[in-house]
């Protein structure tokens, strides 16, 4: 992972951390918080409890005054104001408390007081008449309840007051009547602020107020502007009609708080609840909300050392990471520095393996070639066993090797499975043979001929399983059976089931775990003279998960083992195999030695090696085909040639003292004094490993041939390259026919690209064929060249333009490739019938 | 002339400028910020007394004392029948350490303890800056005692809808002939009644607040009437004529539609207001105190929510040379100085007396303020620079209750037509007991 995701999540980690701890100190802040506005609403009703009871008290002195003035009136001996004031006078304790009584009935609203006027100590009148207290009261008929004045201007002595009622009868003294008073017990409102003293030490700022009906205060707190506080509430709380009247009916209505805006428009909460006994009066408790919710604010300072601590703990971890990360990046580096040397190993090894072994395989080849000795014949061939044995060795360790570094690539191509039959049966058959095995051949006749897969890896895979089912096999036989069925699902598939049984050693199911194990061998000690590297199955079975397969086992120990595999295969054509088994033996009946493919007598070639034994072999191995071979040693000799002499192939090894194949080949292709600029060059090389064919390619070479030299591909290879006109047919047992070698030039025409690629391949060697995928693309081909016949698909359209006796119309999706190559073979035959008649 | 002649000469020069320069400065020097004399963790709880019911612009004022001195408390209430209950107030128990006064309210002998108890406010010891009140409304005894604040002045007027004049392209009448012709250019454009008032006989009434500033200035410029004008004698209704015919001209030449106003504005505060909101009146005649309203009726106006406008007041034009600005006073604060805490109200009363403080106090209230300074509030732009030989000013007459009675009496009647101007000017002494 790279050093920046690393912080990216660490800090997103240490983020989510703080997160979560800012969340959690909100949270248990916001209960906190319910909890002091729960507190701070309790506080309220205590509150209103008390003013409550105060205010009932209030009243009750007030009815005691007013009650002994009505039972005097009621008892006959009714009490004039003036003693009635007298009374009260000696009645009240407080002085701060004035009694005042004053006549209603003539709407008057005056009469005397207890105390005086504080400008004038005789004078104890007192009028009401222009101070509006009684607009909300039912001052004709007080009964029974507090009633309570708002907050108003004490007339005698300025002072801010409110007064609780009750109506007494009294005689007038100067007309003897029986007027209609009221009688108002007057008390500051510093007094009922007084009772709220206490309040001060549970919380600093509250502030409480009364408030009537309409919002109007009796005791207004200090931060409440306005003679009302509705309307101080609307003032800085802007909110609509409905909202507001809402607010209002919440107050009037019920126990409760809730947030608001004072002047400053700091938030603030307020707590309300009615005062009981008291109509239309309710309690207001202030407070700032700063107060009420002070441990809501965030730690900081907390989370401050939390963060350092992260982000030390961030540094500290990214700097033991960073130290690893240095040490993994030396580990990787000696990784990186050992798996080159391995594939270093690997290519040298394999290139210094295969230079010797091209001389032993080659000159072996010489001896089984020229020697009629059976003895020294059967010696040579063991020697050619032994050595593709060794060849197959080293394969097996480059394909692991390949398998271990991801480097192993599954290539589909286009095959003939009787082609990869052949080879097959062609290379197990023989080893079988040389153990007096039965080899034993079962092919379904159904299976297409033509699939799409990696041919060269299922061939490995098959031959893997039979060569170990022969090595293990000392006596009995093996049998090889594929068969075939359509995949129901992908119409265009079909599944092949391969199955080799033997009668080997078997075995044991302990042992099978081990079977597909690197380097591990079953029964170490028992089959230690049965040569092999232990990594034929693994690598057979790595090919086969590649391709979405796997190998079944099934052993009995002692008694054999059959191996098996299903492979799914596209087919690319459907025409069926036939009969293999019988054309298997007729080709093991014709099996014979080695003959020459061709004869070359002009053709000249150049081969470039410094190694003198392998170009004496090159040069030995191609004997038979008469053709003129010059040798090089070095690059800088073989440039030298090239410039001189005219060659029809080169081939050019790679791994060469001082200057070499690539040089030489930029070198050559650099050349512009030379005859051979046309001429194709190929790589002659020793070096096998993976990647090498794609290399040569680009470095300029036309085509790849790898050492140990397989005679049967260089003289294809020849073949392919050489001009047509410099092939001559050879004679039986290598032996110059008389005739030269006919190779007829045809053109094959078919709309079926995948027909055209595969022509060249399964077409025998005698014809050499051009293909075009159209009727055009053939008249065009037809001005440049002259093909003595042109094999064209019957679907084609415009054979008019074509020359008809050169036209030789098939179908080829009915006939087999065997059945075109006869009608070529027959319309050639004929032709040189006809040649002759004419 | 010599070299120290030269000198001398610069010098007094140069000082001349700098004491000009310091202005309203005053005692406080250059500097304008308020700096506290106290420590500011002073405890202190003050009174305040008065009789608006509702005195928003004080309070915001406290809030920014506070600001100073945040440690303390200052409560203000309204005394109900405030004229009854303030001399016993102050000679109570809890006597208000600040309390306002009115002007009316000197040489009433019942109320004369507000004056006896009221702290000179001049005495160099406080360090108050009067400097800062405009000279026509700073109240200085005969003894050169200032006992009282004046917090918010008044005026007469008229409330011009600047959006109309603008629409139809003209410009606010400066002069009766420019008033005339404006008139009638806005008649043109479809206004019935380019003027509209309050058809009252109180002050903020129609007549008086046209006509009375040209009376007032009459009588200040020949004082030998005021005495016979106060003693109600017939003859001094002479004094009436020019103002209560320019009222009459007014009137007959249609500028106002008398019978319309009477219809459409029911009382002379909150109906002017609402009626002039409604957008459609290029003039409202009215007082400052009606103007003071105006703010917190915006929202209350649905016509003036949909379709605000821009307002200013200005001084009626009267006269032929241009309107009389009537300044006076409304309100005034005196300092208790029995207060218990007299340190620290004049310590406010030192806060309050700058043309910051006040000018806040008078914008917030929408009233005019009382310092030179008219800038605060735009409403009353058109007040600054105004000619000092228009300007009447409460030092400038002595017209009792009783004559200004007679005038509002005969302003109503001529208007209504229920008086000639001969009749009303020969009634004088009778007519506002008919």
């Amino acid at each position: 992972m790279k050093k920046r995701y690393i912080i990216i999540i660490n800090i997103v980690i240490v983020g989510l951390i703080l997160f979560i701890i800012v969340k959690y100190a909100n949270d248990r802040a916001s209960e906190s918080n319910h909890a002091s506005i729960a507190s701070f609403e309790k506080m309220t009703t205590t509150t209103e409890q008390i003013i409550a009871n105060y205010l009932e008290d209030e009243q009750h002195l007030c009815d005691i005054w007013s009650n002994y003035v009505n039972e005097s009136a009621d008892a006959g001996t009714p009490m004039t104001v003036e003693e009635a004031i007298s009374y009260i006078r000696k009645a009240k304790i407080s002085p701060e408390i004035s009694g005042h009584l004053i006549y209603i009935d003539d709407g008057s609203m005056k009469g005397i007081s207890t105390s005086p006027n504080t400008t004038n100590p005789s004078d104890y009148s007192v009028n009401y008449s222009h101070i509006s207290i009684f607009d909300n009261l039912e001052i004709s008929d007080i009964n029974g309840v507090v009633s309570l004045t708002r907050a108003y201007t004490n007339p005698l002595n300025g002072i801010q007051s409110i007064a609780v009622l009750n109506n007494v009868k009294v005689l007038d003294d100067e007309t003897g009547a029986m007027r209609a008073g009221l009688l108002l017990r007057v008390v500051p409102v510093s007094m009922l602020e007084q009772k709220l003293v206490f309040l001060k030490g549970e919380y600093e700022n509250v502030e409480i107020s009364l408030i009537d009906w309409d919002g109007d205060y009796m005791i207004r707190g200090k931060s409440l502007k306005n003679s009302n506080f509705f309307e101080y509430f609307k003032s800085y709380n802007p909110m609509s009609v409905q909202e507001y009247n809402k607010v209002i009916d919440t107050i009037r209505t019920g126990v409760g708080s809730m947030h608001m805006r004072n002047s400053r428009n700091e938030d603030s909460v307020i707590a309300y609840t009615p005062v009981s006994n008291l109509n239309s009066w309710f309690l207001v408790a202030y407070i700032p909300a700063k107060e009420l919710t002070v441990n809501r604010s965030i730690d900081w300072i907390l989370l401050g050392i939390v963060t350092m601590g992260l982000m030390g703990l961030l540094h500290f971890n990214m700097i033991i990471l960073l130290g690893f990360n240095r040490k993994l990046s030396v580990a990787a580096a000696a990784a990186n520095q050992a798996n080159e040397a391995k594939s270093l190993f690997l290519s040298t090894m394999s290139h210094d393996i295969r230079t010797p072994m091209n001389a032993i395989i080659g000159m072996n080849e010489m001896i089984l070639r020229d020697s009629h000795d059976e003895e020294i014949l059967m010696y040579s061939e063991n020697i050619r066993a032994a050595g593709n044995t060794l060849l197959g060795i080293i394969n097996d360790i480059l394909d692991f090797s390949k398998i271990e570094a991801g480097k192993m690539e599954i290539i589909d191509v286009d095959y003939n499975f009787v082609s990869l039959l052949n080879d097959l049966v062609n290379m197990v058959q023989r080893k079988a043979d040389e153990k007096g095995l039965v080899f034993k051949l079962e092919v379904d006749r159904e299976i297409p001929r033509i699939l799409h897969g990696d041919e060269i890896r299922i061939k490995q895979v098959i031959i893997n399983i039979l060569s170990n089912a022969v090595k293990y096999t000392k006596e009995g036989s093996v049998i090889f059976s594929i068969s075939g069925k359509k995949c129901e699902d992908e119409p265009d598939h079909i599944m092949l089931h391969v199955s080799v049984k033997d009668t080997g050693i078997g075995i044991k199911k302990e042992e099978l775990d081990k079977l597909f194990v690197a380097f591990e061998r079953i029964e170490e000690k028992r089959n230690r003279n049965i040569e092999g590297t232990g990594l034929g199955m693994a690598i057979a079975q790595s090919f086969l998960n590649m391709m979405g397969s796997k190998i079944h086992v099934d052993s009995e120990y002692g008694k054999g083992s059959e191996f098996s595999f299903d492979l799914k295969q596209k087919v690319v054509k459907w025409e069926p195999l036939g009969d293999f088994e019988t054309a298997y033996k007729n080709f093991l009946r014709e099996r014979k030695k080695y003959s020459v493919q061709f004869l070359a007598p002009k053709a000249r070639v150049l081969v470039v090696d410094d190694t003198e034994v392998n170009l004496k072999v090159f040069v030995s191995l191609l004997n038979k085909t008469k053709m003129q071979i010059d040798t090089a040693d070095s690059g800088d000799a073989a440039i030298a040639l090239f410039r001189r002499n005219r060659y029809d192939v080169i081939f050019l090894d790679h791994m060469m003292p001082d200057k070499d194949g690539i040089e030489t080949i930029k070198e050559m292709k650099a050349c512009t004094d030379t005859p051979n600029q046309k001429t194709p060059v190929i790589c002659l090389t020793a070096n096998a490993v993976s990647g090498m064919r794609e290399m040569y390619i680009n470095a300029g070479f036309d085509d790849y041939l790898t050492k140990p030299i397989d005679t049967g591909r260089l003289e294809s290879m020849l073949l392919t390259y050489l001009p047509a006109d410099l092939v001559e047919k050879a004679g039986e047992n290598g032996e110059e026919k008389k005739e030269p070698a006919v190779v007829h030039n045809i053109l094959v025409v078919n709309e079926d690209v995948e027909f055209l690629r595969g022509v060249r391949e399964w077409m025998p060697a005698h014809i050499n064929a051009a293909v075009a995928k159209s009727g055009e693309q053939a008249l065009a081909y037809l001005k440049k060249h002259e093909p003595e016949l042109v094999l064209m698909d019957s679907s084609i359209q415009g054979q008019a333009e074509f020359d008809k006796d050169k036209l030789l119309q098939l179908c080829f999706k009915e006939l087999s490739t065997e059945e075109i190559i006869s009608q070529v073979d027959k319309y050639f035959d004929e032709g040189g019938e006809r040649r002759e008649h004419e | 002339m010599n070299r120290r002649i030269k000198t001398i000469i610069s010098t007094a020069l140069a000082a001349t400028m700098v004491f000009g320069v310091a202005g309203c400065g005053g005692i406080q020097g250059t500097s304008k910020e308020f700096s506290p004399k106290y420590s500011s963790d002073t405890e202190y709880k003050l009174s305040v007394v008065g009789t608006y019911s509702n005195f928003e612009s004080l309070e915001s004022a406290i809030e920014r004392f506070y600001e100073h001195y945040p440690n303390g408390e200052i409560e203000y209430n309204y005394l109900d029948d405030y004229s009854n209950t303030i001399v016993n107030a102050l000679a109570g128990q809890e006597a208000p350490d600040i309390y306002v006064v009115q002007p009316w309210m000197y040489g009433n002998e019942k109320l004369d303890p507000l004056f006896s108890a009221a702290e000179n406010l001049a005495d160099s010891k406080l360090n108050i800056n009067l400097d800062c009140i405009r000279q026509g409304v700073r109240w200085e005894m005969n003894n050169g005692e200032v006992l009282t604040l004046p917090v918010f002045a008044t005026s007469y007027g008229m409330l011009v809808n600047m959006d109309i004049f603008e629409k139809e392209g003209l410009k606010v009448p400066k002069t009766y002939g420019e008033l005339k012709e404006t008139c009638e250019k806005l008649k043109a454009a479809g206004y019935e009644s380019p003027i509209m008032g309050s058809n009252t006989s109180t002050t903020p009434g129609i007549g008086y607040t046209f006509a009375y500033p040209m009376f007032a200035k009459t009588v200040k410029d020949d004082r030998s009437i005021e005495a016979d004008l106060n003693n109600l004698v017939p003859s001094a209704g002479e004094a009436m004529r020019a103002p209560l015919t320019r009222l009459k001209e007014l009137v007959d030449s249609g500028c106002i539609d008398i019978d319309k106003c009477t219809a459409e504005i029911e009382d002379d505060y909150n109906a002017v207001i609402m009626r002039f909101f409604e957008g459609d009146v290029p003039m409202m005649l009215c007082s400052g105190d009606v103007v003071s309203g105006t703010k917190k009726r915006e929202s209350k106006s649905e016509a003036f929510s949909a379709n605000p406008f821009k307002y200013d007041f200005y001084i009626a034009p009267s006269g032929d040379e241009g309107g009389y600005y009537m300044d006076s006073m409304s309100i005034l604060f005196s300092v208790n100085k029995n207060s218990t805490n007299l340190d620290m109200t004049n310590e406010f009363i030192r806060f309050l007396t700058s043309e910051k403080e006040l000018g806040l106090m008078a914008q917030e209230k929408r009233l005019i303020t009382p310092t030179k300074d008219y800038s605060l509030d735009e409403v009353y732009a058109s007040l600054s620079g105004f000619p000092a030989d228009r300007t009447v000013n409460f030092r400038d007459t002595e017209i009792l209750d009783t004559a200004v009675k007679e005038f509002r009496a005969a302003a109503y009647a001529v208007i209504n037509g229920e008086m000639s101007v001969d009749e009303a000017v020969a009634g004088y002494g009778s007519i506002s007991g008919k």
